[in-house]
């Protein structure tokens, strides 16, 4: 990306639920676990159900897989794949 | 950790999930609980409140105290071996987020004297007379002179110093409103303290928020221009409006006697650290090339010499003192007081020292707070009661960031102090780095510089105290008192504005998912 464009990038209105693709990988932060080793992710107020995600992936930044999604109700699943990286402020 | 059954992503996120607690780190216990854990940062708070606020000293000495008191005192509230605290002292102050700065910070100092030190502010001056401007337009250009200056020195104190100093008499003298035109310094100083990759508060928001600081800039590029177009159309139209006080005199001559075209030469300095920056090079990497082209152009054109760069002060009994006296950098002295190095890279580095320092502590402080659990109850308290949705949490951000900037007078210390959790913050809602550092410090450089409190308020009132010493024609009665100026500080109420309307409809919000920000380069 060259010096201008990145002036350029975000000029825009945001949606506050964003969509996701099924099939799609993205990497996000874990906000929260159940103890049954499923984590809750929020991209804004999109809620994603991550299967595999447990405590251990909490305030981490995790690489999922986007398993099923509905766009009425901005609710989807996904599927863990590993952990990418860590908090600004890890515990 | 507590457990939910639900496997509904349906379900209500705010039923009974857990948060990291920290389980890898060692927990501290505190008599009375674990809000006791905030003792060292409260007491910092309420000590820097009483220094800054109460009694107007914005001496960062004094905070490293206040921040030393603090943390000693919450050692005796802690149950058992009072070894984990000290450790975990250590444990913050060797944080890459703390060292990060600190290096970034050194750096930018040096750049940044060598700056003032090679006429800058001279260039800039003779631009503004050149161009002609009169009293009701001055304002205006004012704000936009500020505002190259700050861009390029980073430090917005040291630009309403500069300002107030040169261009607050001239624009009286052509007619300008004093208090426009001390509000108009004041909106330059917060647009370069806000957008310059040399900015210690640029710096600091980057390195909390794990983003690079070449992106960081031109990410928040859209915001703080756009509350500088309307800053600046409301500048020109409150300067024909608001008269000036009618003195006369010759505002040419002021201007000309701190001329200095050639000092314009360090637009390019500023240039070379803010692309190679963007382009996404290395920050060390990007001021290093600014201090050599601004070294190398300031010697070529004789704005500096190397004994201004820097200078050895040596004794005359020193062995090799008086055989090496040729050097321009070397200087015999006979007073012992006078021995010492000198020059713009170590008083530019040194700048920074007090305030490395205090970054090492409160970052300290902040690490006590997460291992003891007051972190984690106000960050449970904040997602139960304030972010409950993402438009919420971005609100709760600019809010709160706003409020501790509004009752510490030194913006980068509030900056340090609440990075933290504006990240947790806005991690749980995957906002990606550059959008968590630039709601962060557009209320750090805004708030920093609207109340009579302020430290960048009292930098540039300080140095108005020194002008009816200087002009004959220029009585106390002339002086802006701090409270006068507040509502006149546009881009700063102009940039608050724009990251409430930002957080409300979504304007410039980038999510993870949309463009992850590069991690800020470690040594």
């Amino acid at each position: 990306m060259s010096v201008f464009t990145k002036f350029l990038r975000g000029w825009q209105f945001r949606d506050s639920s964003p969509s996701l693709t099924v099939g799609e990988e993205c990497s996000v932060f874990v906000a929260e676990a159940n103890g049954d080793g499923n984590g809750h992710v929020y991209i804004g107020d999109t809620h994603l159900l991550v299967e595999g995600a447990g405590p251990e992936t909490v305030e981490r930044r995790v690489r999922v897989e986007v398993t099923e999604f509905n766009e009425t109700n901005a609710t989807g699943r996904a599927e863990f794949i590993e952990i990418v990286g860590e908090s600004s402020y890890t515990n | 950790m507590s457990t939910d059954n639900s496997d509904s992503p349906d379900a209500d996120p705010s039923e009974s999930f857990v948060q990291d607690t920290g389980e890898e780190g060692p927990r501290i216990d505190f008599y009375g609980g674990r809000g006791m854990s905030a003792f060292p940062i409260v007491f910092f708070i309420l000590w820097a409140i009483a220094q800054t606020a109460f009694w107007r000293i914005s001496d960062e000495g004094g905070l490293v105290v206040g921040i030393l008191v603090g943390l000693i005192g919450g050692m005796f509230f802690v149950r058992g071996d009072w070894k984990t605290y000290a450790n975990t002292i250590f444990e913050g102050m060797t944080q890459p987020v703390a060292v990060t700065a600190i290096v970034a910070w050194i750096w930018a100092g040096m750049f940044a004297q060598l700056l003032q030190d090679g006429g800058f502010v001279d260039g800039l001056v003779w631009f503004a007379n050149t161009a002609g401007i009169g009293g009701a337009l001055f304002p205006a250009a004012t704000f936009v002179l500020a505002a190259v200056f700050t861009t390029g020195i980073g430090t917005g104190y040291g630009a309403s110093i500069a300002f107030v100093t040169l261009f607050f008499p001239a624009g009286l003298l052509l007619g300008a409103n004093p208090i426009l035109l001390f509000g108009a310094i004041l909106s330059g100083a917060i647009f370069g303290d806000n957008l310059a990759p040399v900015s210690d508060t640029t710096i600091v928001s980057a390195v909390t928020q794990d983003s690079d600081i070449g992106g960081v800039v031109a990410s928040r590029f859209k915001y703080v221009i756009v509350a500088a177009i309307v800053a600046f159309a409301g500048y020109l139209v409150a300067g024909q409006f608001m008269g000036g006080l009618g003195i006369g005199g010759n505002a040419q001559e002021l201007l000309v006697a701190e001329s200095e075209p050639i000092g314009l030469v360090h637009l390019l300095s500023m240039g070379v650290v803010i692309g190679t920056a963007v382009a996404g090079r290395h920050i060390v990497e990007a001021i290093s090339w600014g201090i050599v082209v601004a070294a190398a152009s300031s010697l070529a054109l004789g704005l500096l010499s190397l004994g201004d760069i820097v200078s050895f002060n040596a004794p005359a009994d020193a062995p090799l003192s008086q055989p090496l006296e040729f050097l321009p950098i070397l200087t015999v002295v006979e007073n012992p007081d006078d021995v010492g190095v000198g020059g713009s890279l170590i008083q530019g580095a040194a700048g920074f020292f007090e305030l490395a320092i205090l970054v090492l502590l409160i970052i300290a402080a902040a690490q006590i707070m997460i291992r003891g659990g007051a972190f984690e109850a106000i960050l449970d308290w904040s997602i139960e009661n304030l972010a409950t949705n993402v438009r919420n949490a971005e609100l709760t951000m600019v809010g709160s960031a706003a409020l501790i900037n509004a009752v510490i007078t030194i913006n980068t210390a509030a900056e340090v102090a609440i990075g933290p959790y504006i990240s947790k913050i806005g991690e749980r809602f995957n906002l990606n780095g550059y959008r968590r550092a630039n709601i962060l410090d557009a209320q750090t450089a805004a708030l920093g510089y609207i109340f009579p409190w302020s430290g960048g308020v009292l930098a540039g009132y300080s140095a108005m105290q020194e002008l009816p010493g200087e002009f004959e024609w220029f009585d106390t009665g002339m002086l802006v008192t701090p409270i006068d100026v507040v509502p006149f500080v546009f881009q700063g109420w102009l940039l608050v504005a724009v990251f409430i309307i930002a957080a409300l409809t979504g304007f410039g919000r980038e999510y993870i998912i949309d463009r992850e920000s590069e991690e800020v380069a470690r040594l």
